[in-house]
């Protein structure tokens, strides 16, 4: 079954862009120019995903958000020119899944369309159980007994190393660790100027883990401090 | 233990010091006076011979000529005992007479001379005194006394009155008889009238057989002998251990010559001493001869006059023997002193150190009031002293005749000029130390305390203190004034009684007259005080009000400074400071309204760079996802997918020059949300390199990093300084020269964390450029690559987290200096990851 994705905003060239693009990836892509529209096109056909803009004239993203998420529960992913934190967090506070700023690279939004249809369909509104020995962490899923690492549901490849600092991060989520202290853990021998290995391969983690390593959701650096796993 | 002999060489150089110069100038009086009083042979350093000084030839010349009269018959004469006393004080109405009949003045050769005429004049005296004396005793009604007072009249000596005591020739003979000290024999026309030598005394009132007096004396015990007459030429001749002494010199008496004896040329004797030979020997060593008359007076003392001039004279030599140790030895301290002067020089700084706490007025207060001090306590003593100095010091005119408490006054007088001495030098030593550097007074601590005050209180505070001290020259004033009145009143009572006296009456009136005066413009002046100081207490209370407004104008004007322009300044209406407060209210309201204008232009200018960035977004937004469209194209030629990348990648650069200058220009205006910790700097860096690992392997640079392994904490925002260290890193990967090498350092100076980095250009650095500014590069012809913002943001980004960021550049090295104040410590991981 062909995902439908809506894409709202004013900008009909935008739209007309990622409608191209996610058709190239397989969608079947719904258009609208601004809220009311896409309440109206809600209202007729059958959609699992919208992609939307803040600024829009006669009905604004987020009041559009609000009125969708009286009704359904289906992801919606914000486009924004505001990039600051608090028009991040104003707009997930709002009911948003996740939050895509202006001008974003077309593979991360393909890539987050992507993880957000997989959750929505396998995890989030079908399967909703989750077993005791594994620990779910937003797009994240570490399956203590496979001693694997399912990322929007699909197993990912870590080596032993990147295997043993997941865990290590999964198990603490929330909580900063020096380089010193990763190290020490996982390789089991004394540090001494650990911070480049350790980063290396959290490099690696984040290639395989993040939709946009470059601005890592998930494994963050606390600078000065030492490191984490963001808890969602 | 060398800077304790140090400060050992200092303190004993100035106690030697001390010691050599208060020996010097106590001693140097008394030696003086000594010196004079015994001449030049205390300096031979043999033991003083008595025979040798002024007093024992005055008493031997008063003995020769007590003898003479008593040979020639002069038995009214009363006897000089050789020391010659002055009592010319003595009150009654004898020394008045005495003092009326000065005028004939009676002397032993007149009587001698001219004895017929003299002897005339003289009854014409006495009678003279008798009358006066009687009608005296007749005036106040006493009888007349059965017996006659014994006149007297001058030895001729030259020494004036003897003692109150009146002497009779025989009172005068006991003693010379029992005075075994001097030896005598007085022969008048060949008829020993009168000797004390055991072996003539039963040839007494016999015919004198011309033999030596002396042979019968051992030459060993009386070592001195004089004959006066013995070749009949009218002479003396002195004979001394042997040798004869040279009397008369050049032969003619004057004032230097030493003996007061007859002989001299012009000291000739009448006919009647012709016939008299006087022999005279004295005891080399004189004692005392004590005779017990326990019926009359107890014991009776002879020959004290030579045994007390011996005892005396050894007595001041003594004390000049120690006086002239001291003095030596005052001498040899000085010289050392003298050789350690330089740590002399150091004490003395160091007491000038001392006394330059002290302050001002107190030293001054100090050494005037020592001065008056000393000069009260040493007057006399002084005055003494120079006068003895000066007059020439001798024992004989010592009126006590104690010279061990002559010394000691002498001493007293050499003390107190020490006593000078040091308060001078100190005095010069403070001046010459603390000329320049004087402890400033009393009134100025008084005024630096003033300053604790806020304004409104100094000023009443001063006025206060202006009150006060009026108000205590009133009343010091008023003292006086009473005190003064109160002498005067007891000066007018006498003046009074001395007007009754004298004149009766009529002077009362006029001294009580003058007294009102007195009195009257003593009240009238107090009464002028007064109201001066009531004048002044109005002032006083009229300007507090005034100070209080120039306290509220002060306090209104710190507030202004602190940033409070909101609260006007409200004074009465009739107040003088109206005006300037009203100004001030001004001054006030214009900067709060020029604030408010810029930080509205401030804000106005970030929204406009938030509404520009916003605005260039989204078509940006367009470009970046149609050129990835057309980069998926498949069929295309190679040279429009050439295009097609470049166009990615200047709309790359474009998404990050919008995004950089959006945050420069909030940073810049203080609205970037900041989120301040404590973290360690140094493992910033490390994590700054390791993030950038990749690059940096990648270039052709080395980077030498010197990080300490201590943690280095401060505080700010980590992610916003990632952001100046990666900008950093870049900005030196992008422009340093190839193949060099960029040096990365982390150091703690003086509470200030610093990180330095440096590299060589690759192209050549002017030194005018500002590398902070934005959209400044180092190589003007360059545009691929950054936005030109790289130091800009990190300049902002450090300022906002509360560091400073300065670039500088030395030929092509360029260096960058990021600096912070160092925070107290770092939180332990464990805290941190609890809060989050």
């Amino acid at each position: 079954m062909e995902a439908c994705v809506l894409v709202v905003d004013d900008d009909r060239e935008i739209v007309r862009a990622i409608a191209l693009l996610l058709e190239k990836e397989g969608y079947r892509v719904l258009r609208a120019y601004d809220g009311m529209e896409a309440l109206r096109v809600l209202g007729e056909q059958s959609v699992q995903l919208i992609i939307m803009d803040v600024m829009m004239p006669r009905l604004d993203g987020l009041s559009a958000m609000m009125k969708i998420r009286e009704r359904k529960n289906l992801p919606i992913i914000v486009l924004s020119a505001k990039t600051e934190d608090t028009d991040k967090i104003l707009g997930l506070s709002m009911g948003a899944d996740d939050y895509v700023a202006k001008p974003f690279h077309p593979q991360e939004l393909a890539a987050r369309v992507k993880s957000q249809l997989r959750r929505y369909t396998m995890l989030g509104g079908i399967h909703a159980q989750h077993e005791a020995d594994e620990i779910v962490n937003g797009r994240l899923c570490y399956r203590i007994q496979e001693r694997t690492l399912y990322v929007d549901g699909e197993p990912v490849r870590l080596t032993a190393t990147e295997t043993k600092i997941m865990e290590l991060l999964m198990r603490n989520r929330g909580r900063i660790f020096p380089a010193e202290e990763i190290y020490e853990r996982v390789w089991e021998e004394p540090s001494f100027a650990p911070e480049n290995t350790v980063m290396v391969h959290i490099r690696h983690i984040r290639e395989k883990i993040e939709l946009n390593p470059k601005e890592p959701e998930y494994v963050k650096v606390v600078w000065g401090i030492g490191y984490k796993m963001e808890k969602m | 233990m060398d800077t304790r002999w140090k400060k050992c060489k200092v303190v004993c150089s100035f106690l030697v010091f001390l010691a050599g110069v208060t020996m010097l100038a106590v001693n140097l009086v008394p030696a003086v006076g000594i010196y004079l009083a015994l001449g030049g042979e205390v300096l031979d350093g043999q033991q003083v011979d008595y025979q040798e000084s002024r007093e024992f030839r005055n008493l031997i010349s008063g003995r020769l000529s007590d003898l003479l009269s008593v040979a020639t018959g002069g038995k009214t004469a009363i006897f000089s005992d050789g020391y010659g006393y002055y009592s010319m004080e003595e009150s009654g109405y004898r020394d008045w007479l005495d003092r009326k009949l000065n005028e004939v003045t009676v002397t032993q050769e007149a009587v001698t001379e001219q004895a017929d005429d003299y002897q005339q004049v003289l009854e014409d005296v006495q009678r003279h005194r008798q009358e006066e004396y009687e009608a005296y005793l007749a005036e106040y009604g006493i009888a007349a006394k059965e017996e006659e007072p014994d006149w007297y009249v001058d030895s001729g000596a030259g020494y004036g009155y003897g003692y109150d005591t009146e002497w009779t020739l025989n009172d005068y003979m006991a003693d010379m008889a029992h005075n075994k000290n001097i030896r005598y024999a007085v022969v008048y026309q060949d008829k020993l009238l009168y000797t004390n030598i055991e072996a003539y005394e039963g040839q007494m009132q016999t015919t004198w057989d011309k033999t030596d007096f002396y042979s019968a004396l051992s030459s060993e015990e009386y070592n001195f002998s004089l004959w006066y007459n013995r070749q009949g030429d009218g002479k003396v001749q002195i004979v001394k251990d042997g040798q004869e002494v040279d009397v008369y010199g050049d032969g003619i008496y004057g004032d230097d010559s030493q003996w007061y004896v007859p002989g001299y040329a012009n000291f000739t004797l009448g006919d009647s001493a012709k016939d008299a030979v006087v022999f005279i020997a004295a005891a080399k060593e004189p004692q005392l001869y004590l005779v017990g008359d326990y019926a009359g007076y107890g014991v009776d003392e002879y020959g004290g006059s030579l045994y007390y001039m011996k005892l005396q004279r050894t007595a001041l030599y003594q004390a000049f023997q120690q006086i002239g140790s001291c003095l030596i030895a005052s001498v040899i301290l000085l010289a050392l002193a003298a050789l350690l002067h330089k740590s002399k020089r150091l004490a003395e700084q160091k007491i000038a150190a001392v006394s330059g706490k002290i302050f001002l007025e107190l030293k001054i207060f100090i050494f005037l009031f020592g001065l008056f001090l000393l000069a009260g306590k040493s007057a006399d003593v002084l005055s003494e002293a120079f006068w003895k100095i000066s007059n020439g010091f001798s024992s004989q005119f010592c009126w006590s005749g104690d010279i061990t408490y002559e010394v000691s006054r002498m001493l007293k007088a050499g003390g107190y000029l020490a006593a000078f001495y040091w308060l001078i030098y100190l005095a010069v030593l403070d001046w010459k130390g603390n000329r320049k550097a004087q402890k400033k007074p009393l009134i100025s601590l008084l005024r630096t305390k003033d300053f604790k005050y806020p304004i409104q209180k100094r000023l009443v505070r001063r006025q206060r203190i202006a009150l006060l001290i009026e108000i205590a020259i009133l009343f010091m004033a008023g003292t006086a004034a009473s005190v003064m009145c109160l002498l005067h009143e007891t000066a007018s009572v006498y003046v009074e009684y001395e007007a009754w006296e004298w004149a009766y009456s009529g002077e009362y009136g006029g001294c009580f007259g003058f007294d009102r005066v007195v009195v009257v413009i003593a009240v009238v002046a107090l009464a002028v005080l007064l109201a001066f100081m009531m004048i002044d207490i109005c002032t006083l209370r009229r300007n507090r009000r005034l100070a209080e407004d120039i306290g509220a104008l002060a306090d209104q004007i710190r507030a202004v400074r602190e940033g409070n322009l909101t609260t006007d300044l409200q004074l009465s209406e009739d107040t003088d400071l109206q005006e300037a407060a009203q100004n001030l209210n001004e001054i006030q309201k214009g900067m709060e309204a020029a604030l408010r204008e810029q930080v509205k232009s401030e804000r106005m200018k970030v929204d406009l760079v938030t509404n520009v960035s916003h605005d260039i977004k989204t078509p940006l937004t367009s470009i970046v996802s149609y050129v990835e469209l057309l980069r998926q194209e498949q069929d295309l030629p190679e040279h429009v997918k050439e295009f097609i990348q470049i166009l990615g990648e200047k709309s790359e650069r474009l998404r990050n020059i919008v995004q950089d200058v959006f945050e420069v220009s909030k940073a810049t205006a203080g609205q970037l949300p900041m989120k301040m910790e404590i973290l360690d700097m140094g493992k910033l860096l490390r994590q700054t390199l390791a993030d950038m690992n990749g690059q940096i392997v990648q270039s052709s640079f080395t980077m030498k990093v010197v990080i300490p392994e201590t943690p280095v904490p401060v505080l700010a925002d980590g992610q916003r300084l990632y952001r100046v260290f990666q900008n950093l890193l870049q900005n030196a990967l992008y422009y340093s020269l190839e193949g060099s090498r960029i040096f990365l350092t982390l150091t703690e100076e003086g509470g200030l964390v610093i990180v330095r980095m440096k590299n060589t250009s690759s192209v050549e650095l002017t030194d005018s450029k500002d590398f902070t500014e934005r959209f400044v590069r180092g190589d003007e012809s360059r545009t691929d690559g950054g936005s030109g913002l790289g130091l800009s943001i990190a300049k902002s980004f450090t300022q906002a987290c509360g560091g400073d960021l300065t670039v500088e550049t030395d030929a092509d090295l360029f260096t960058v200096t990021v600096s912070f104040r160092k925070a107290e410590a770092v939180p332990s991981v464990e805290e941190e990851s609890r809060e989050a």
